[in-house]
């Protein structure tokens, strides 16, 4: 009977916590983040095996959301091991350099419907500036953050000396996520 | 010089073939090994892409030769060739083609399967023939660097018999297939008959 009590006041405390604005979220393990480059007119698609996000979102409450990502650098991948090789070291990512890349965001504006733009800053190789993501919320259980944003390689010494040529290699890459939450345990 | 294959000659259209290809393939060698050796950088992809785009050259002009070979036919091999060399040469030739096929096809698996796109000379591209996969991709470097160093030995053998066939035996086997080189007039045949 006691036991019984407990469980309930458990669930029901985790509920409580579910259901509290700005709720702190953790991804789960089917959630997504990758990026679309083009090389010679020929788009490749890159991912990031492992990367942290913690979310506070709530549509209602803005002002006390936020959003940390933290992106192994060294667990990019492009399906191709010469360009992967190519894109850990010093001239793209520099990983052994600086391992980590961080996107935190504590402004957020609303689009109208359950669309979103974090205006967060992108800390990559040493640089932090501006980068806006867009994205819609999906409310649920498990809800879902799904965004994009455009990043120019070139603010961020992605892709140093020759690789600087935007005819070969262009500024923009796509940067999208797919991340399915969960709240996090307190 | 005729355009087609005679008994006793190779035609312009397999002259061309030969040669084009011949100077293909020692360009294919250079670039192959010194490609090697560059460091990452775009410049080092061009190469790259300069020998990808030769090596499908050769694949494509090696079907074209064959169907040729079929259609304007192979002049006969100069009187008096042994048969054992007959069939020695036929082995040679056989595999030369095989090799000129197979070597391109192997460089495109190689490129498909390390997750390469292609362009033939940048103009357009070619369908990967495999997904990105670790086990193709060392198969098909594997073969790749088999399949040159039996290029090397056949294409010397190749060689080394045609020089044969010049300096030794004195017969046509060679001179009929350079290019420039009109037929023996008779005054030369009656000249090499005396000799």
């Amino acid at each position: 009977m006691r036991a019984l009590l407990l469980t309930a006041l458990t669930t029901a405390l985790l509920t409580a916590a579910a259901a509290a604005p700005a709720a702190d979220y953790v991804a789960q393990p089917e959630s997504k983040l990758g990026f679309t480059a083009t090389y010679q007119d020929e788009a490749f698609q890159g991912t990031f095996a492992r990367f942290t996000p913690v979310i506070r979102f709530d549509p209602a409450d803005l002002a006390s959301s936020r959003f940390d990502v933290r992106i192994a650098l060294a667990s990019a991948g492009t399906a191709n091991a010469e360009r992967d090789e190519m894109l850990l070291g010093s001239e793209f990512f520099d990983a052994a350099g600086a391992p980590e890349a961080r996107y935190v965001a504590t402004r957020f504006r609303a689009l109208g419907g359950n669309r979103f733009v974090a205006e967060g800053t992108l800390s990559l190789r040493g640089v932090n500036k501006p980068v806006p993501l867009t994205f819609t919320w999906t409310p649920g259980a498990r809800p879902v953050l799904a965004g994009e944003a455009s990043v120019s390689r070139l603010a961020f010494n992605v892709g140093t000396g020759d690789w600087t040529d935007t005819d070969l290699l262009p500024d923009a890459v796509k940067v999208t996520t797919r991340l399915v939450l969960e709240a996090k345990a307190q | 010089m005729p355009i087609k294959n005679l008994a006793d000659r190779w035609g312009g259209v397999s002259i061309t073939l030969h040669w084009l290809t011949a100077l293909m393939i020692l360009g294919l060698v250079v670039v192959g090994f010194a490609m090697q050796e560059l460091a990452n950088s775009p410049t080092k992809i061009q190469v790259y892409g300069l020998h990808k785009s030769i090596g499908l050259t050769v694949l494509a002009l090696t079907v074209l030769r064959l169907l040729w070979r079929l259609f304007a036919g192979v002049p006969q091999p100069a009187p008096g060739t042994p048969r054992w060399q007959q069939w020695a040469s036929s082995a040679t030739h056989g595999a030369l083609y095989v090799i000129l096929l197979a070597m391109p096809l192997s460089g495109w698996l190689y490129n498909s399967a390390s997750g390469f796109p292609l362009k033939w000379f940048g103009l357009f591209a070619l369908p990967r023939l495999s997904g990105y996969d670790a086990d193709v991709k060392a198969f098909a470097l594997g073969a790749h660097s088999t399949l040159f160093l039996a290029l090397a030995a056949i294409v010397a053998l190749h060689a080394a018999a045609a020089l044969k066939h010049h300096y030794f035996d004195r017969d046509r086997t060679l001179v009929r297939m350079l290019p420039l080189i009109k037929p023996p007039a008779p005054a030369a045949r009656d000249h090499e008959t005396g000799a």
